[in-house]
């Protein structure tokens, strides 16, 4: 296999493609522990049911926007009952709990929905307009890999613009920050909690309904891409959505290329990765001092 | 609590391990012997891991690491470089102390809830790196294989292939190593520990090296967990992968929990517990990991204090009230 | 309240105690993945044991008895698997274990049941009867993995065409396939254009159908297997590669997988299958078990139902045959060569390396002309004779042992 430009051009997309997932996850993990400094060990199952939701929307209705649409929501909704009910009468104590709990949750919502919808995997079909692929002069990219950079681009922005100019964004900033003072400000703190969690649970159920099509939907799905997510965060600095950002677009690049050249090790070197910018920056990139 | 209630704590507390070592002495006679093994087995593994989680306030979630890497160091040595048993305990410990002094060096002095995702990521690493690219030494997924049958010549023959003089021979190595954490933590180190999960600014304000402290607390955890390691690998006769897998942490955490991690024997109550159900529920169910997942959320929710630790503060809520009683009178 | 609690708690924990005590002697311990990743699967050899149970019971049961066994889930994981094994063999006597849907699971409780002298059926693909693993007590109702990648690769070479191209999951499975492929495409003058490695867990591969795109084999082999495969397949269809020219051949494909895949897996896909439900026109003896399964669970039975009946079907009668369910040295003498006619004709477990003599069958995709419980067709039977090697071949795993893998 030779080395060359082209070659490099398209794995370095695939790369980007990757990476954007990965950026669409890191975001969700990265809102809910600044705002609610949980770490959500479920991270991946909510990605799992979102995967579900497009592929029982888009079975019903044949609409892929929709699905896309329902699976924020609806991942969204159970994030709001979830941190409700399960999260909330653990604020107070030890930081420890509800990251046991949402591991614990994780096994369970699993294994409920390996009961309810087996363990053979779901297929969501492709929109025609995505089929196929761009092909111009060796360099090569499916069509869908270009939705999903554009879409979690889209994302960003939208992030942005809700975080700087919106009230309710600067709203929940203040309260990362700073909650005692926000809550004597009058302002209904544990209702931006479970928004906030709602909403970083809904972008990974986002991620899910995007990877739907490309993979199928299995309740395993979630597994794996939890720990990934994890050295994302860890590599970009817990509670900094910047960080989150460049540490999904490292983790995209390093697992492309290191899949194509050394393929025995592409599932050690994030691992690797994330140990070697800690030795370094034992922070991560953009970790905040005083944070951890 | 005044010298008295210390004492009194002291005493029971070593009173609940001498009930349990009986109660382990005779239990393979009742219950099937594999089973004890293994309660033995996981049982020194959660008490190592509760030295870090409930004594120091450190939550590991890559306990599997210390476990697994036990397993296969003591496999390897005794496979591959003619060890003896007890030379093959001996590299698990070896290896659990180097492995915690790695991690420590690198993420001890991370916040609680970053040290348990990099400790998740670490032993994620290990996992792969004994599934592929160190495969020719670990056998990938098929496991450590190719094991001799075990047995101890010294100080005399046991044959470990028979079920209860390899019961037997586990529970002298894991009761002396109770015995032995039990020492450490109930001296001024011990102490030190508690107060470091306590509070943990104030022992800084008083003067301790909680940095140097938290690295000894995890070397600890790390050599018991290894050991507990080596000695799974001596039950089986066989290494398998998933001593590094995720699942292993996260259900060492369970039962730790489940029977009280700020208790001394919690933990064996525990592991006693969900082996015990998990043997006698798999049999008939298959939703096996969703009852797992439910009792861990109802746990943290409604019994944080696990089963041990809630008859205890039960216990100790009606003494107190005696104590008032008669105070009074 | 509190005590009722207590003694609530007190009965359930007596129960439970007692609980394994009351029932009739087991004769034979078979576990399965029951819970988990592969619980279908797992339950279909289940299934499939089950049925081999009650027929065996209906027609006299074991010595004149009816016949007890126990089924377990082991979790997929080898340690439980052991565990339970062993409370059986020292608590309960047993002297008689099988089931196993993993390959890695099998050669470990392979040599446990050597170092305990204890007979055990495996029903899956496995790689016992290989080189270092053969010590004695073990017996295979299922195949050796490169059984069926010679079949597909011979069917492919003859019948399909001559340049090939691989994706190999990095993992033994895959390897072995790998290595079956590579020595017959040498053998029948078939030519090899490249292979991707794709690590266990892989589910994006479009990095990788450029390159599949651009060097244009006739055939790809598609060695990934669960997820992996999934993802795989629909990318390929994402690139609109599905539908022209190129063949897909899946050494070792299952009725989930063309059922997953659906309307996508058409008449250019070609899997290797242990068993395939409409084998039963060609081997009417079949048709009994199909019908009784099919009435039963509501679908056919998979290759691993088939390979479950089978293992516990000739266990029972080997035990009848040898007048015996605890010596272990007879049944094993009983079973080697032990004859069989069940669902795909004459079979035997072979004397040598206690490998059952079973054919692959190649199955085509039908596409959208799936209806019912019927997804594909079956194009040809390949017989053992044709894809296992010699027991002194096997004895000393050659020559697909020693097939030097690139990048390796």
């Amino acid at each position: 296999m030779e080395i060359n430009a082209t070659l490099i051009i398209n794995q370095m997309l695939f790369g980007l493609a990757l990476g954007a997932v990965y950026i669409l996850m890191a975001c969700g993990l990265t809102i809910i522990f600044g705002l609610l400094d949980v770490v959500n060990f479920a991270h991946g199952t909510f990605y799992m049911l979102g995967a579900f939701a497009a592929f029982v929307i888009v079975s019903l209705f044949g609409n892929f926007w929709l699905g896309l649409a329902s699976a924020v929501i609806v991942v969204g909704l159970i994030g709001w009952v979830t941190e409700t009910f399960l999260i909330k009468p653990l604020y107070g104590k030890d930081p420890l709990y509800p990251l046991m709990l949402t591991f614990g949750f994780s096994l369970a919502v699993t294994d409920l929905m390996r009961g309810i919808f087996g363990t053979i995997g779901r297929i969501v079909p492709l929109p025609q307009i995505f089929t196929g692929s761009i092909m111009w002069e060796g360099i090569f990219i499916p069509k869908y890999r270009i939705f999903i950079i554009f879409l979690t681009l889209a994302v960003l922005i939208f992030l942005w613009y809700f975080f700087k100019k919106t009230n309710l964004g600067m709203i929940i900033r203040a309260a990362t920050r700073d909650s005692l003072m926000v809550r004597t400000l009058g302002i209904d703190v544990p209702r931006i909690w479970t928004f906030g969690f709602a909403l970083g649970v809904g972008l990974a159920g986002l991620a899910g309904a995007v990877n739907s099509t490309i993979q199928s939907a299995l309740p395993d799905m979630g597994v794996e891409i939890t720990v990934e997510c994890f050295v994302v965060v860890v590599i970009g600095g817990l509670g900094s959505l910047g960080g989150a950002i460049l540490g999904g677009l490292i983790i995209g690049q390093v697992i492309s290329f290191v899949s194509l050249l050394a393929s025995d090790w592409s599932n050690v070197a994030i691992f690797i990765t994330m140990l070697l910018i800690l030795l370094v920056r034992t922070r991560g990139l953009f970790g905040e001092a005083g944070r951890l | 609590m005044t010298e008295k209630e210390k004492t009194s704590n002291t005493r029971s507390s070593n009173r609940i391990v001498w009930i349990t070592l009986c109660v382990f002495l005779v239990i393979p006679h009742i219950i099937s012997t594999p089973l004890a093994t293994e309660i033995m087995i996981y049982g020194l593994f959660a008490m190592g891991f509760n030295l870090l989680l409930g004594y120091t306030g450190i939550l590991s979630f890559g306990h599997a690491a210390y476990f697994g890497v036990g397993c296969y160091g003591c496999g390897i040595a005794v496979r591959d470089f003619g060890f003896s048993i007890w030379e093959g305990l001996l590299v698990s410990i070896i290896l659990g102390i180097l492995l915690a002094s790695i991690i420590g060096a690198i993420s001890i002095k991370k916040r609680g809830v970053y040290f348990a995702m990099i400790s998740m990521a670490v032993a994620q690493m290990f996992y792969f790196l004994a599934l592929s690219p160190l495969k020719r030494w670990t056998g990938g997924e098929d496991g450590l294989k190719f094991i001799p049958k075990l047995s101890l010549q010294f100080p005399f023959h046991v044959d470990l292939q028979s079920p209860f003089p390899l019961y037997y021979f586990v529970y002298f190595i894991v009761g002396l190593s109770i015995l032995a954490i039990w020492r450490i933590l109930n001296s001024p180190f011990g102490r030190l520990l508690q107060a470091i999960r306590e509070n943990e600014e104030r022992t800084i304000a008083s003067g301790y090296n909680v940095t140097m402290a938290k690295f000894v607390s995890l070397v600890f955890s790390g050599l018991f967990s290894s050991l507990a390691g080596g000695l799974f690998f001596v039950y089986l006769g066989y290494g398998p992968l998933q001593t590094l897998f995720w699942l292993t942490s996260g259900t060492i955490l369970l039962m730790t929990i489940l029977g009280g991690m700020h208790t001394f024997i919690g933990p064996v109550v525990g592991v006693a517990v969900f082996l015990f159900a998990q043997n006698k529920f798999s049999w008939i169910m298959e939703r096996w990991q969703l009852v797992v997942g439910v009792l861990f959320i109802t746990l943290i929710l409604i019994f944080p204090e696990g089963i041990v630790g809630t008859i205890k503060s039960k216990y100790l809520a009606r003494k107190t009230a005696v104590q008032e009683v008669e105070e009074a009178e | 309240m509190k005590k009722v609690s207590w003694i609530v708690a007190s009965v359930f924990l007596v129960t439970l105690l007692v609980s394994g005590v009351a029932s009739a002697k087991p004769i034979a311990a078979l576990l399965f993945p029951l819970s988990g990743p592969f619980s279908a699967m797992g339950t279909d050899m289940k299934q499939g044991s089950e049925l081999a149970l009650e027929e065996i019971n209906a027609k006299g049961g074991v010595l004149g008895q009816k016949a007890e066994v126990v089924m377990g889930d082991d979790e997929f994981q080898s340690a439980i698997a052991i565990r339970k094994y062993k409370e059986m063999v020292d608590g309960q006597g047993i002297k008689a274990i099988g089931g196993t849907l993993s390959g890695g699971m099998s050669v470990a409780i392979n040599e446990w049941a050597c170092k305990n002298q204890v007979l055990y059926m495996c029903f899956c693909h496995t790689s016992i009867p290989l080189g270092k693993e053969q010590c004695g007590y073990g017996f295979v109702s299922g195949m050796i993995p490169y059984q069926t990648g010679v079949a597909t690769a011979k069917y492919t070479f003859q019948n399909l065409g001559k340049s090939w191209m691989i994706i190999t999951q990095d993992y033994r499975f895959g390897h072995d396939e790998f290595a079956a492929w590579l020595n017959t495409s040498e053998k029948m003058g078939g030519k090899f254009l490249g292979n991707i490695y794709s690590p266990l867990g892989q589910v994006d591969y479009s990095a990788h159908i450029p390159r599949i795109a651009a060097t244009n084999p006739e055939i790809l082999v598609i060695n990934v297997y669960g997820q992996s495969m999934d993802a795989l397949i629909k990318q390929l269809v994402e690139a609109g590669l599905t539908t022209k020219k190129m063949k897909f051949v899946i050494p070792k494909s299952h009725l989930y997988t063309i059922k997953a895949i659906g309307a996508a897996y058409n008449e250019n896909f070609y899997g290797g299958h242990e068993y395939y439900w409409t084998l039963q026109d060609k081997f009417p003896k079949a048709k009994p078990f199909v019908a009784a399964y099919t009435k039963k669970h509501g679908i056919p039975p998979s290759q691993d139902s088939e390979g479950g009946y089978t293992g516990t079907r000739a266990l029972f009668e080997a035990m009848n045959a040898a007048k015996t369910t605890t010596d272990v040295d007879k049944l094993i003498k009983t079973l080697k060569g032990f004859k069989m006619d069940y669902n795909k004709g004459p079979e035997e477990f072979r004397a040598c390396d206690h490998m059952r003599t079973t054919s692959c069958v190649i199955v085509r995709g039908i596409g959208a002309k799936a209806s019912g419980m019927n997804f594909g067709e079956v194009v040809a039977e390949i017989p053992w004779q044709e894809t296992l090697e010699s027991c002194e071949n096997n004895k000393n795993d050659v020559p697909y042992g020693k097939v030097k893998l690139p990048g390796k």
